[in-house]
């Protein structure tokens, strides 16, 4: 078809203004499906990383922030009875490949001790076949922190003196996920109450004080060399 | 040319990696296991087909110089909202193909299809040339992905048949540069003949 100023103007408005009004409309349909999805498979994943049990959960959220970020920690209960904790959070002072990293992580207690009961990856963008392989069963970054007490743990790779294994090919997702269990562990913390200051776990990346924003300092982290 | 003919140009004699040498950023990038490359390749035909025939649809309309613009508004839009679909009404899918999906906006295999077929030939014929050509880039991302996850993981579609100590050279791009040339080279000489 032969082109004229008023045609290209009118076919181009014509094809963008369908285009955005198609647009539009799937998304008014779709949004709230997909906000009850997303939330679905969070609860979902917090009781995965916590033991089985009977009877009707009982959730209870506790949200804490920390800056740009947010630990959610959800205690259950089934019957009255504490199962665990699960605990929602980002890496915070280290960042995955591609960008951050969310994970569920399960506490229980057991006998006086703490024990990380089960780890799940809840939002990450690495590598496929590489990092991404932190959504496997099994990895060895989950066999590093799952069955263990999290305060025997260094949350570090392990040629850099930590507790984790890094998956191969993938040091820097795997300091992520090492981070971002150690941000749970904290949160997990507060919830207990038995953090009055955030500096003990996480060495001034983080404060408790909710209105205090603060700057996040990528190097201040405890327990890492510096070898890059 | 015939119905048949315009699905199998696109597997062999217009094999889009292989010949066309389309879709080299998505091809590198996604190939890392089969599952991956074979995912990419169902995503782009179906929206491959869809677009192919919008575009064959409104190909009357639209004045030559601001085709590309309308074409790319088409496939954009096309792809937002096959992704919101999926996200809402087919989440497992979308957990195994989600991250695909925005890739193919600026996937020229797409563009390359409606410049070249879509806006030349009928609505049927172009749907074809989406089954065709989409067909080729799965299967040729396929054999891409396992030949990388065969030599890098030891595994195949997941299943491992090796033991970990694999050249993990073939995951990362380099490796991914290194297949996709020598199956180039094998896919001609035998297509030659």
């Amino acid at each position: 078809m032969k082109s004229s100023l008023l045609n290209m103007v009118l076919v181009l408005f014509g094809i963008t203004a369908v285009a955005a009004f198609l647009v539009g409309v799937v998304n008014n349909i779709t949004k709230d499906t997909i906000a009850q999805t997303e939330q679905k498979n969070k609860d979902l994943a917090k009781l995965e990383v916590l033991p089985a049990f009977e009877g009707e959960a009982e959730l209870r959220d506790t949200v804490r922030r920390i800056g740009d970020f947010e630990i959610n920690v959800t205690t259950v209960k089934a019957n009255g009875v504490l199962v665990g904790y699960a605990v929602e959070a980002p890496s915070i002072t280290r960042n995955g490949y591609a960008d951050r990293i969310n994970l569920m992580v399960g506490f229980v207690e057991k006998n006086d001790t703490t024990i990380i009961n089960g780890i799940k990856v809840l939002k990450q963008s690495e590598t496929p076949g590489l990092g991404a392989n932190m959504t496997k069963e099994g990895n060895s970054l989950e066999r590093s922190a799952v069955g263990k007490e999290p305060k025997t743990l260094a949350f570090a790779v392990s040629k850099e003196g930590g507790s984790f294994d890094a998956l191969t090919g993938s040091t820097i997702s795997s300091r992520a996920y090492a981070n971002a269990v150690e941000t749970a562990y904290a949160g997990y913390l507060w919830a207990k109450g038995e953090l009055p200051s955030a500096e003990d776990a996480m060495s001034g990346a983080t404060k408790p004080n909710e209105e205090q924003t603060t700057n996040v300092e990528p190097e201040a982290q405890k327990g890492e060399q510096n070898n890059e | 040319m015939s119905k048949l003919q315009i699905i199998t140009k696109g597997i062999l004699k217009d094999n889009p990696t292989f010949v066309l040498i389309l879709g080299m950023c998505p091809t590198l990038g996604v190939t890392s296991s089969a599952i991956n490359g074979m995912g990419m390749g169902v995503a782009t035909m179906v929206v491959l087909i869809m677009s192919n025939m919008v575009i064959s649809l409104i190909k009357g309309i639209v004045p030559d110089k601001v085709r590309i613009p309308a074409f790319i508004v088409v496939i954009a839009s096309f792809v937002t909202i096959i992704e919101m679909l999926m996200k809402a009404y087919v989440p497992s899918l979308y957990a195994s193909l989600g991250v695909f999906i925005p890739l193919i906006v600026v996937n020229c295999i797409i563009l390359g299809r409606a410049e070249a077929f879509a806006s030349k030939n009928s609505i049927f014929d172009s749907a074809l040339d989406g089954v065709g050509i989409g067909l080729g880039f799965t299967l040729s991302l396929t054999a891409i992905g396992a030949v990388r996850e065969m030599l890098g993981a030891g595994s195949i579609f997941g299943y491992s048949f090796a033991s970990d100590v694999m050249p993990l050279l073939f995951i990362l791009a380099p490796g991914g540069f290194l297949v996709l040339g020598y199956l180039m080279v094998l896919f001609n000489k035998i297509a030659k003949r």
